[in-house]
């Protein structure tokens, strides 16, 4: 048996651990204020079930699906969020309203900002896609969701963001204040 | 083949590394021949990017990597360390208790390691000659081999403790005289404190 836990505790520290910064930068952006938190317990949940993890499988992935349970169950639902119509088989729109030159470097503010203001599922779904390279698959998993969602959510999610990045570019060079997107999350 | 309707119908497919070989050969055909699909792809790059540089800046803090590492592997080690020293002390007591060879043989290496470790020095000790295994017998129920061996002498201080007395010319009578039994001497010699022996260079029968 302290063989076994043993073993047990290297895996751990092996294939988990090195994980921990990915969980984190996500982490972050769900909840900005417990973030430690959130990754804490996380680790925690998972070396009390580590021994259901399938070492064939992706344990970034596998790491990610309980910090979405954790944060489910102990942040997000402190926190009204109106849900946005979807469903799975949605119809993935073109890329016709964004075709202008929005982008620059040193815009980190504006896309945080944007991101915060996302439905937390999809701002999810383009966290895993975008910074973490998860495939569709491995979201869908993460995200309990068919892979259909997972591609109407970037799709969707990347013009919502677009649009807020934009839309605060213009207003801190109008130095306006804001008006809308005052949907914010913890 | 793909027109541009078709491949801005599947640009996050392209960019995320989702489609089918055949089809992104299709993509990648398109994309050669068309600059404005060029420019929406290398656009939605540069979403993805920006989204990769904003967040990627974040480091854990060392605080909150210690923490995990201490409540999970950490928690675990610490554990295993204790349960193998809390086994090696139940084996050793074991051993300990129930193996006269290797109490013995503990015993002996005490001693040994007593005698390098003692500071010797020259002394005069005064006090009953008792025969040790005869005490050992009235204190512990020693079995001792008195009656077919003889007795074994040792000097007992007033303070109580007894002292072993070192084989040697000059102590061969204190050692084996039975008759000197009960009786005061005073010993010049040298002393072994933690071995509680004595090395005898000369003795007065008081």
């Amino acid at each position: 048996m302290l063989m076994g836990w043993t073993r047990r505790s290297r895996q751990f520290e092996r294939d988990a651990l090195p994980h921990l910064p990915a969980l984190y930068r996500v982490a972050r952006q769900l909840t900005s204020t417990a973030a430690d938190d959130l990754v804490q317990e996380t680790f925690l949940r998972a070396w009390k079930y580590f021994e259901t993890f399938d070492s064939t499988t992706n344990c970034r992935a596998w790491l990610f699906r309980i910090l979405r349970n954790v944060w489910i169950n102990r942040w997000r639902k402190s926190h009204l969020e109106l849900p946005l119509a979807e469903t799975g088989e949605e119809q993935v729109e073109p890329y016709y309203d964004w075709e202008d030159e929005f982008l620059r470097d040193e815009m980190s503010a504006e896309v945080e900002h944007a991101l915060s203001d996302l439905p937390a599922d999809y701002r999810l779904t383009i966290l895993l896609a975008d910074v973490e390279e998860l495939t569709y698959q491995e979201i869908a998993r993460v995200m309990e969701c068919p892979i259909g969602t997972v591609m109407s959510r970037l799709n969707r999610g990347r013009k919502m963001l677009a649009r807020l990045i934009r839309h605060y570019d213009r207003e801190r060079s109008s130095n306006a204040k804001p008006a809308a997107f005052s949907r914010r999350n913890a | 083949m793909m027109d541009c309707k078709n491949i801005r119908e599947i640009l996050d497919l392209y960019v995320d590394g989702e489609l089918s070989p055949e089809a992104a050969v299709q993509a990648e055909t398109h994309l050669a021949e068309c600059a404005a699909c060029r420019k929406t792809v290398a656009r939605l790059n540069r979403l993805r990017q920006a989204v990769k540089t904003a967040v990627g800046q974040y480091q854990p803090p060392s605080q909150l990597v210690a923490q995990v590492r201490q409540s999970t592997v950490f928690q675990w080690k610490r554990a295993t360390t204790w349960v193998l020293v809390v086994a090696t002390v139940l084996l050793v007591a074991f051993l300990g208790l129930f193996s006269s060879q290797v109490r013995a043989t503990v015993a002996d290496g005490l001693e040994v390691a007593a005698f390098h470790l003692d500071d010797s020095r020259a002394t005069i000790m005064e006090g009953k000659l008792l025969c040790r295994d005869c005490l050992l017998k009235d204190e512990y129920g020693y079995r001792a081999m008195c009656p077919t061996r003889g007795h074994h002498g040792s000097l007992q201080t007033k303070d109580g403790k007894i002292w072993h007395i070192l084989d040697g010319d000059a102590s061969e009578e204190l050692i084996h005289n039975s008759k000197l039994l009960g009786r005061t001497v005073r010993i010049h010699g040298r002393c072994f404190r933690r071995a509680s022996s004595v090395e005898v260079d000369s003795y007065e029968v008081l």
